[in-house]
């Protein structure tokens, strides 16, 4: 899955799930949008349905500290190789 | 210290209505906000009761999803009325932050609707390999997701109480924010109830033979409060919040004021969980009214619990008339929307401000014949012009909790 394509889909999601529309690459989600760690958690439950897989717990802790779309990319990017999907 | 507590705002959904206005013309027509019980897919069809006391006009909820994002259906309710009576208030944003104003708002259990969905994805049978609870789905569901939605969505900083005594919720919540004024831990209180449409309720009572059978057909007939023909309690839906405020901080920055709270009383039967009990209602209907220093011949009106269960009535009216006698007029509220549950004391509480002000008394809907049993009171069966000084709310609960409340009209 190329980033575009990634960037796209996690822009819906914010989008559709929470009421948040085109959120800058880089603005921190939690201090200009509102985006808490509740909203986090259920960003992890679309991330996993996107890739299709299950993450695991310590997969879940290390997002606890992404705080920008460009960091979400990077994570699922990474989740993503770490599969073979890249 | 004892300080004098004032109701400076109010709100209410009900079946009947959510302004004011809606709420008197209601009452005043007689309208009934029973309705036939919807079908849930799941307990009705196990239900012998077919009727609910039914909110079924839109609301015009406009929350961010900052603040619904954790709320169910009760939470909805709760957060609007909450919304509706501090906006009525217009309290100073400071004070609101301020540690001196704090919740006491419950419901009987949380939303019913959430805990569904829960237990849906648990046995429900999904294939699906993500199927897990929302991160979101327990601040929705537990059981003080009112009162806490409330305090998140306007920034209340101050105690937080939230009962869950089924019948009584609203009416302890009034109570204990009365007590936590008076006795200065607080300078003002929000307080209420609410309940969402939920068959499991109507499924406990219908299963212990308490609920209306009989009128099915006819949702408005129903219940009928110490009427000979009544067949139980019709369970319901709604929400309402009262604003205390200590007096001189009301009068301080000239909030109109509604009425004053003056006695409070909440005790237990002490032994079993259903019966209705005589001994326990009338030490509380008497505590309150030490509470209040109030001779029971100086209350005029009684807004009596009333649910028109057979044996429930006859012990509410027999214990009226031992601790009142037959000189204030009583009305059974739950005649016009059913039973609604955690949010019933405090809407009765805001319908007898209503009437207070109006100076009427609305009548006991479907109290065409009066059993005998329950006749030595002096029931309202018209629209009667009444100058209400002061009056009692009383509410009962499974679990033999029992409350009263008096209410005076404003007088410096």
């Amino acid at each position: 899955m190329v980033r575009e394509e990634i960037q796209a889909r996690i822009l819906e999601i914010f989008r559709n799930s929470f009421e948040i529309e085109d959120p800058g690459l880089d603005d921190d989600l939690r201090d200009i949008h509102g985006f808490d760690s509740i909203d986090g958690i259920e960003l992890l439950r679309e991330i996993e349905i996107m890739l299709d897989t299950e993450l695991t717990r310590e997969e879940k802790e290390n997002a606890m500290e992404v705080r920008t779309i460009n960091q979400i990319l990077d994570y699922i990017q990474l989740l993503a190789s770490q599969r073979g999907r890249n | 210290m004892n300080r004098r507590v004032v109701i400076t705002a109010c709100s209410a959904i009900t079946p009947i209505g959510h302004s004011r206005a809606d709420i008197c013309r209601s009452l005043l027509k007689g309208v009934s906000g029973v309705k036939a019980l919807r079908d849930d897919g799941l307990l009705t069809r196990y239900i012998q009761s077919g009727v609910f006391g039914t909110v079924d006009y839109p609301i015009d909820y406009a929350f961010k999803r900052q603040h619904s994002k954790t709320m169910g259906p009760v939470a909805y309710y709760a957060c609007q009325v909450a919304k509706d009576v501090l906006e009525q208030a217009g309290l100073d944003p400071a004070f609101i932050g301020s540690g001196r104003l704090g919740v006491a708002f419950g419901s009987t259990h949380g939303s019913p609707t959430v805990q569904r969905d829960i237990y849906r994805t648990f046995f429900g049978g999904s294939q699906s390999k993500f199927s897990s609870i929302g991160a979101v789905d327990y601040l929705k569901s537990m059981v003080h997701t009112t009162a806490v939605n409330i305090t998140k969505m306007f920034g209340i900083t101050g105690r937080v109480i939230s009962s869950s005594t089924a019948c009584t919720t609203s009416s302890q919540s009034i109570g204990f924010g009365y007590e936590a004024v008076k006795y200065g831990m607080q300078d003002a209180m929000l307080c209420g109830g609410a309940d969402e449409y939920d068959t499991t309720t109507v499924a406990v009572f219908d299963n212990l033979l308490a609920c209306s059978t009989k009128f099915n057909a006819t949702p408005h007939l129903t219940p009928r409060p110490f009427d000979i023909q009544r067949d139980g309690l019709v369970v319901g839906e709604g929400a309402g919040a009262v604003l205390l405020e200590e007096y001189e901080f009301a009068r301080n920055r000239g909030a109109h004021i509604l009425g004053e709270v003056i006695g409070f009383a909440c005790n237990n039967n002490g032994g079993d969980l259903v019966l209705p009990n005589m001994d326990g209602i009338t030490l509380t209907l008497r505590s309150a009214l030490k509470d209040a220093r109030t001779n029971p011949e100086e209350v005029d009106f009684i807004s009596a619990h009333a649910t028109a269960t057979k044996m429930g009535d006859v012990i509410e009216a027999q214990a009226i008339a031992k601790v009142y006698g037959d000189k204030p007029l009583v009305a059974g509220l739950k005649s016009y929307m059913g039973h609604t549950m955690g949010s019933c004391g405090v809407i009765e509480t805001i319908l007898s401000l209503y009437m207070l002000a109006e100076g009427w008394v609305a009548p006991t809907l479907n109290l065409i014949e009066i059993d005998k049993r329950c006749a030595m009171i002096r029931h309202a069966t018209t629209i009667t012009e009444a100058k209400i000084r002061i009056a009692a709310v009383q509410n009962f609960a499974f679990g033999g909790v029992n409350t009263s409340l008096l209410l005076k009209k404003f007088d410096d």
